[in-house]
């Protein structure tokens, strides 16, 4: 009922013309630097689906989520540059890893909850950093990260005019990862994820092992941020430290907030718009009309931060439900007085 | 010998900054539930008020200078506490969530306007030379800024424990820790508690900034994170809510990951994550602090 | 003027309706039992009185409405509470806790009042209030709600899980404190209840039932139907 009817069949086209876009160079999606930039964003969008099953909908407030997305990116560059498998084989099992590693450090980590729960994370988080940082065991290439060798993925992915083609595989990744997280939610392993987030007493109440369900959510969670490691590698090229940070999980916090956590197609959505407008506003700050602005105020405002940071407090404190929960209101709001 | 008593003491100086961060963060969570992410920009906050005084106050450092730097920052790092606090806070009354979300923003907003204005890089803060000169305990020569920081964060551990102890607002706050309906429901505003306690967070964590600046030889937006998450491990390891606790594990923290890096670089950072993991998976409620439902 | 006016309260707590429409007054100066079986609402009246949750109707305390007030405003207006499960401050030492609960400098004839009834208070005042008993707990509770000037004293089953000796002690302190005050006793324990109260509102699933004077407490077949005991201890 809150859905509107149109809204799927303009979804649907909406996801055709992003599809076909690239192939009419006349366009803005036409060129290779909106490409690039809009498949970053799909990337973004997926992985902040990702965590947002895992806190939009089961309620597990993690700050050690990029330590998956990280695996995903390094173990698939090394396993490349190595020539230890092929490109395919090495995606593969780098999203092997990821569930796997998920799995373990789930384990641990969900033996506590809340607060706790959110450190161990948080440490468990750090110490992927500090390794991938640090260049252990030689491997890793510490600060500067490894670039990925471009002899061994296939040739539609290198060179500029090729941009499309990882904007392709980009939005494939993002309609896989919504595909699946979809499926996930509705199913009734989903609806035991919405039960845990609400009460978690009640769930046990039931008789059902609330710790399976929420490593369940963990793990698939997990999983799909490997993969989702793996095209990262492919769009930018490298493997980096930044890619493991806790300012990455922040960020997806920040995105899930401001799109919505209780939505699937608002945490997509925060994650796009955050990306795009980081990207976006670093390119804007280079203009020349930005450097005539005085030193106070336009120093602030090159910093992505701010702006996103104050849209952050703001829908905390007047808008919790996000965009995609205003949204919802204003749709309620305009049914009721259809109604009356 | 002198060397382990340089890394001990080393060690010991780098958890006297940690306390002084993680004291704050204790008491705000301790007493309101609040996870102040925020709290790293009080660092920064008292570090920039600190440098901008210092370099007005002339070429030549003094101690004098110094320390007025150091209380002028954490006065102003106090009053900004406030402010977040009354402002944003106390608007989110229970919701706990969403106060420490409100919190991430904060650190992003006064991160970016501090990067913007001063850049990211790491300025040279002034400093009395005597910090340079070091001094002999025991056969190691000790720098001498270590022995301010020791100083300053005992002086904290004191002051703290005289607050709670002999005034009418440490009986308020050491009550509100433990049960803070019940403080209401004697006919005590328990929202006083809250403010006191923000001041006084930001006030150490701005005198902290201070320190650090210098300990990291140079002032920048950046260093508040990494300080940031140190705050939290030592307040998690130390027990939530108990500023003793954080005494303790900050000690502990900063003497392991000072051994740590001395026989592998690097190998610091990543001991303290795994004896935070550790920790919190046999003992969740930490060194000092009460099981919480 | 009654000391309490509570007309028409409901509350609801977490989607449940506890409360439906709760009607009764205190009269001053006389103690006045809320009885009833476990779970009708009884704690949850007096907690709603305190403020701790959001209620419609109306609550006025000496004519003066309070319903919708904050906690410690409610408090200072002139309501004293002893909660069930006493919850004092374990980490405080006994004299902190009373210390904590005066709100006056000018208390000196309170704190002679409360050690002339707990005399072990005094010889206890530097202890720390985890590591006493759970009577002694019990006399700190009932002393700090003694501290100030009050208007109503709450008291929310003050005998509950107290062996049968400090029962007698709590029950004598409590008629002393009674001489000279407003109280609102929520009790299981019906000879207490016989001993003290002047007044007796009975509850029912979320409703007040029966209001008036306590002679039918030894009506055996009164009480059972009312409060599903048999008279005497639960």
């Amino acid at each position: 009922m809150l859905r509107w009817k149109y809204s799927r069949p303009l979804l649907a086209l909406l996801l055709i013309v992003l599809a076909i876009a690239p192939l009419f160079t006349a366009l803005p999606l036409g060129m290779p630097g909106l490409q690039q930039t809009m498949a970053v964003a799909f990337i973004w969008g997926a992985l902040a689906l990702t965590y947002d099953l895992l806190f939009g909908f089961t309620g597990l407030l993690s700050f050690g989520h990029a330590l998956y997305f990280a695996t995903g990116v390094y173990v698939s560059c090394i396993l490349i540059n190595k020539e230890i498998v092929s490109w395919w084989l090495a995606a593969i099992i780098a999203i092997i890893a990821s569930g796997v590693l998920a799995a373990l450090v789930g384990a641990a980590s969900l033996r506590t909850t809340g607060i706790t729960f959110a450190m161990v994370t948080l440490a468990f988080g750090e110490a992927g950093h500090v390794i991938v940082g640090r260049n252990f065991f030689n491997l890793t290439g510490g600060e500067n990260g490894i670039a990925l060798n471009a002899d061994f993925i296939p040739q539609f992915w290198i060179g500029v005019f090729n941009t499309k083609y990882i904007y392709w595989t980009a939005l494939l990744a993002l309609i896989i990862t919504y595909v699946v997280v979809w499926w996930v939610t509705e199913s009734s392993a989903g609806k035991v994820f919405a039960a845990l987030r609400d009460n978690e007493q009640r769930v046990q109440v039931l008789g059902l092992n609330t710790q399976r369900f929420k490593l369940l959510s963990f793990v698939i969670s997990g999983t799909l941020a490997g993969m989702l490691g793996f095209v990262m590698l492919i769009a930018a090229g490298s493997a980096a430290p930044r890619f493991a940070e806790s300012s990455v999980t922040i960020a997806l916090l920040l995105m899930v907030v401001i799109g919505g956590a209780v939505t699937r197609w608002g945490a997509v959505l925060g994650g796009i718009f955050y990306s795009f407008a980081s990207t976006r506003m670093a390119d804007l700050t280079q203009q020349e009309s930005f450097t005539s602005i005085p030193h106070w105020i336009g120093g602030p405002i090159a910093e992505p931060a701010l702006l996103l940071g104050i849209i952050f407090i703001f829908i905390v404190m007047f808008a919790p439900g996000g965009l995609s929960g205003a949204y919802y209101r204003l749709r309620l709001r305009a049914l009721t007085r259809k109604s009356s | 010998m002198d060397t382990f008593i340089l890394i001990g003491i080393t060690g010991i100086g780098l958890g006297a900054l940690y306390f002084l961060v993680a004291a704050g963060l204790s008491l705000i969570y301790g007493l309101m539930g609040v996870l102040n992410f925020a709290h790293g920009s009080f660092l920064s906050v008292g570090a920039f008020v600190g440098y901008w005084l210092a370099t007005r106050l002339g070429p030549e450092t003094t101690m004098t200078d110094f320390i007025l730097a150091m209380i002028v920052g954490g006065l102003a790092a106090g009053l900004f506490a406030l402010l977040m606090e009354q402002l944003l806070i106390t608007r989110l009354y229970d919701r706990h969530i969403d106060q420490a979300l409100v919190t991430v923003g904060v650190a992003l907003v006064v991160g970016a306007v501090l990067g913007g204005w001063f850049g990211n890089d790491l300025i040279m803060f002034p400093t009395p030379l005597w910090f340079l000169t070091a001094i002999n305990v025991g056969g190691a020569m000790i720098p001498a800024d270590r022995v301010i920081y020791i100083a300053t964060a005992v002086l904290l551990l004191i002051a703290n424990w005289a607050l709670l102890k002999f005034t009418r607002i440490g009986l308020i706050i050491r009550a509100g820790v433990e049960n803070r309906n019940m403080v209401n429901a004697l006919g005590i505003n328990v929202r006083l508690a809250f403010s006191t306690v923000f001041f006084i967070g930001g006030f150490a964590a701005g005198v902290g900034g201070v320190l650090v600046s210098v300990y990291s030889n140079g002032v920048s937006p950046l260093i508040a994170g990494t300080y940031l998450i140190y705050g939290f491990i030592v307040v998690v390891i130390g027990g939530m809510g108990s500023v003793p606790g954080s005494f303790l594990a900050a000690m502990l923290i900063g003497v392991i990951r000072q051994f740590a890096n001395y026989y592998v670089t690097g190998l610091g950072d990543f001991v303290v994550v795994i004896l935070l993991a550790g920790v919190l998976l046999i003992r969740p409620q930490g060194l000092l602090g009460k099981v919480r439902a | 003027m009654n000391a309490l006016s509570v007309k028409d309260l409901h509350v609801k707590i977490n989607e449940s309706h506890i409360l439906h429409g709760v009607t009764f007054d205190v009269p001053r100066n006389k103690v006045t039992a809320l009885l009833g079986r476990n779970g009708v609402g009884k704690s949850t009246t007096l907690r709603s009185i305190m403020g701790f949750y959001e209620g419609t109707g109306s609550i006025e305390l000496n004519g003066k409405q309070i319903l919708g007030m904050q906690t410690y405003k409610i408090v200072q207006s002139g309501v004293a509470f002893v909660p069930e499960d006493r919850e004092i401050f374990s980490t405080l030492t006994v004299k902190e806790n009373l210390l904590l609960a005066a709100r006056s400098k000018d208390s000196q004839s309170a704190y002679k009042f409360i050690f002339g009834l707990f005399p072990e208070l005094d010889t206890r005042a530097a202890q720390q209030a985890g590591s006493l008993s759970g009577g002694q707990q019990q006399m700190v509770a009932i002393a700090r709600a003694l501290l100030n000037k009050n208007e109503i004293l709450l008291v929310d089953e003050p005998t509950k899980g107290l062996a049968p000796k400090l029962v007698t002690e709590v029950a004598e302190a409590l008629t002393k404190v009674a001489e000279d005050s407003t109280m609102l006793l929520v009790e299981q324990n019906l000879a207490l209840v016989k001993r003290v109260a002047q007044h007796v509102i009975v509850m029912d699933q979320g409703r007040v039932v029966y209001q008036g004077g306590p002679e039918n407490l030894n009506d055996e077949s009164w009480v059972h139907q009312m409060l599903g005991v048999s008279g005497g201890h639960k």
